[in-house]
């Protein structure tokens, strides 16, 4: 549902009650259905900061509602609650609650870029999504997301050997995400793999699942990346005055 | 020898006129109700001017001066014109202080008055003293006191800007767009938020009418001083007693907002001079359906309904200080062409 066709009412904002006296009047049954306001009695100013210091969000505060990301939007066609600039206004003014109703689509982006291109105002709103999915992890609002341990699980092996090797990723990227490992897909694929796949190629594929080769010297540049990602990991939490 | 030309009003656009006819060899006599020279910029004391960047006291002061030192204008302060008689290359004027002028023609740049926030009493002027108009927001800047709220001198964490108060409302008979706001109103937030880095700004709009390059304090307030834009024109100002509670509709997000504010203020427009009545009526002038003075058709620069008077800057309508400088001098030249037509053929 698109943002103007939202009912004013929520059901969660109906409150009803069995059994209420008002200045010594019965008004049980119909007259005991009451809506809970939905004014907004305040800006959460912290909130557009925060986002805007996590790459990505940098230029939110250039927004001016013109509404081009959420018109060239992918992710809209399919889903219209999928709404990027109803969001950066959300942020943008400190609506938290209003943005927390969202928190499980928000992830959905799927980087087209198309907003990037479409933004008269180069707000980057494809950067603003990622930084706002990213934004509800750290605070703790949404769990990691697949593609984020997905992520995590190819990078961690990227830093460890300098190299990643798919069957590990998919082992262990399945065990995290609490999926069985023997999926029909995967099985059909491996068994068509191997049909084809020349004898001294799957030795070598054999070799490397077992022994874990590492990419030579890597050890130094390993530990630049560590720091380095350490670092960022520290600046964002700073930034979201965590820990 | 032709007689000389009257400018009414030595605000920009008088000052602008009185000028380039001296510039140009023509004698003026200048005449203004105040004790000062410089109009509105100088009588209500702005600060930085939109979009030269430069302090009123120093951009309109040079022009005051420039006039002053000018022995073709004939100065004459705290006076009002009473009566205008006569035709175009031979007027005579009486002034209140007694004397009279013999004029071949006149400009009139009698600019325009601020709007008076008590008449919409919902938005808490008069009844809150945190709640001020962007003029005062002006003089607090050009004094060099900074920003800080009337009632007890604190330094605002919050400040609200209001648009369009005394412009495009029917309910007081200003139909009008009185233009320069939006655009003084970035500029303000920007200047509170240099002063003032902790305090965030919001300004509250119908539509941003930042036109032509003035777009430009509209993106830089935005995106160097992060101004906020809420569309959402406000039902009323209230207090509780410790802040300001402004009331409306966030139409954005489609609800209602009570958001508490240290300072309100109101980006006040221009109203047609309040002495506009009189002077039509002095000078034989026709007023458009606003109360500006009329202004005649293509062709004939800041020409009015009355052969030999001519008019410029704001007291056409609401105008920028830029455009009455343009219309000053435009009037200037219509006016000297009039002033020394009768010469010409007698020569």
């Amino acid at each position: 549902m698109a943002i103007h066709e939202k009912s004013l009412i929520r059901p969660e904002n109906l409150k009803t009650h069995d059994n209420l006296v008002l200045d010594g009047v019965n008004v049980s049954v119909h007259w005991s259905t009451f809506i809970q306001s939905r004014v907004v009695t305040d800006y959460n100013e912290a909130m557009e900061e925060e986002i805007a210091a996590l790459p990505g969000g940098e230029h939110i505060n250039r927004c001016w509602q013109c509404g081009s990301c959420t018109n060239s939007c992918t992710v809209n066609a399919l889903n219209p609650d999928f709404n990027p600039r109803y969001w950066i206004y959300l942020i943008r003014t400190g609506m938290e609650s209003e943005l927390l109703r969202d928190k499980d689509i928000i992830w959905q982006c799927i980087s087209c870029n198309k907003c990037t291109y479409a933004c008269p105002r180069d707000v980057f709103p494809e950067g603003v999504m990622k930084a706002t999915a990213h934004w509800l992890e750290l605070k703790g609002h949404t769990p990691k997301s697949k593609s984020t341990l997905f992520d995590e699980e190819f990078t961690a092996q990227v830093v460890a050997t300098g190299k990643i090797e798919e069957g590990r990723i998919i082992r262990n990227f399945f065990a995290r995400t609490a999926q069985p490992l023997l999926q029909d897909w995967l099985v059909e694929m491996v068994k068509r793999v191997a049909r084809r796949l020349p004898f001294k190629q799957g030795l070598m594929m054999g070799w490397g699942a077992v022994f874990r080769p590492r990419t030579r010297k890597w050890a130094k540049a390993s530990a630049a990346i560590n720091e380095y990602v350490h670092e960022q990991e520290a600046r964002n939490r700073k930034a979201l005055n965590l820990e | 020898m032709t007689k000389p030309v009257l400018v009414l009003g030595a605000g920009p656009a008088g000052l602008a006129a009185a000028h380039a006819l001296a510039s140009v060899g023509q004698p003026v006599v200048l005449v203004d109700k105040e004790s000062k020279l410089g109009g509105a910029p100088i009588i209500s004391g702005y600060a930085k001017l939109v979009p030269s960047g430069e302090w009123a006291r120093d951009a309109i002061g040079g022009m005051v001066r420039r006039v002053e030192e000018n022995s073709l204008v004939s100065i004459r302060m705290n006076a009002r014109v009473e009566a205008f008689e006569g035709e175009p290359g031979n007027f005579k004027a009486r002034l209140s202080d007694g004397s009279s002028v013999e004029a071949g023609a006149a400009i009139l740049c009698t600019g325009f008055t601020h709007f008076d926030s008590v008449n919409k009493p919902e938005w808490g002027f008069g009844t809150f003293p945190d709640v001020v108009t962007t003029t005062q927001v002006e003089q607090m800047i050009s004094s060099g006191r900074g920003v800080r709220c009337p009632s007890d001198g604190r330094k605002p964490q919050r400040v609200a800007i209001l648009l369009c108060v005394g412009s495009r409302d029917r309910q007081i008979g200003r139909e009008w767009c009185s233009k320069i706001c939006c655009t003084v109103s970035c500029n303000i937030a920007m200047e509170i938020r240099e002063e003032l880095p902790d305090c965030h700004v919001y300004i509250y709009y119908m539509d941003i009418r930042t036109y032509g390059l003035n777009e430009t304090y509209y993106w830089k307030s935005q995106e160097e001083f992060k101004v906020k834009y809420i569309k959402a024109r406000i039902a009323e100002v209230t207090s509780d007693g410790q802040k300001l509670i402004v009331k409306g509709e966030d139409t954005l997000v489609k609800r209602p907002i009570t958001i508490p504010f240290d300072m309100v203020v109101h980006a006040i427009g221009m109203d047609p001079n309040v002495e506009n009545k009189s002077l039509a009526q002095v000078f034989g002038v026709n007023l458009q359906e606003h109360g500006h003075i009329a202004r005649g058709s293509y062709g004939a620069s800041g020409q009015t309904s009355r052969a030999g008077v001519f008019v410029a800057g704001a007291a056409t309508g609401p105008e920028t200080i830029d455009d009455s400088i343009a219309q000053g001098n435009a009037a200037a030249m219509a006016a000297y062409a009039l002033a020394n037509r009768k010469d010409a053929v007698a020569a």
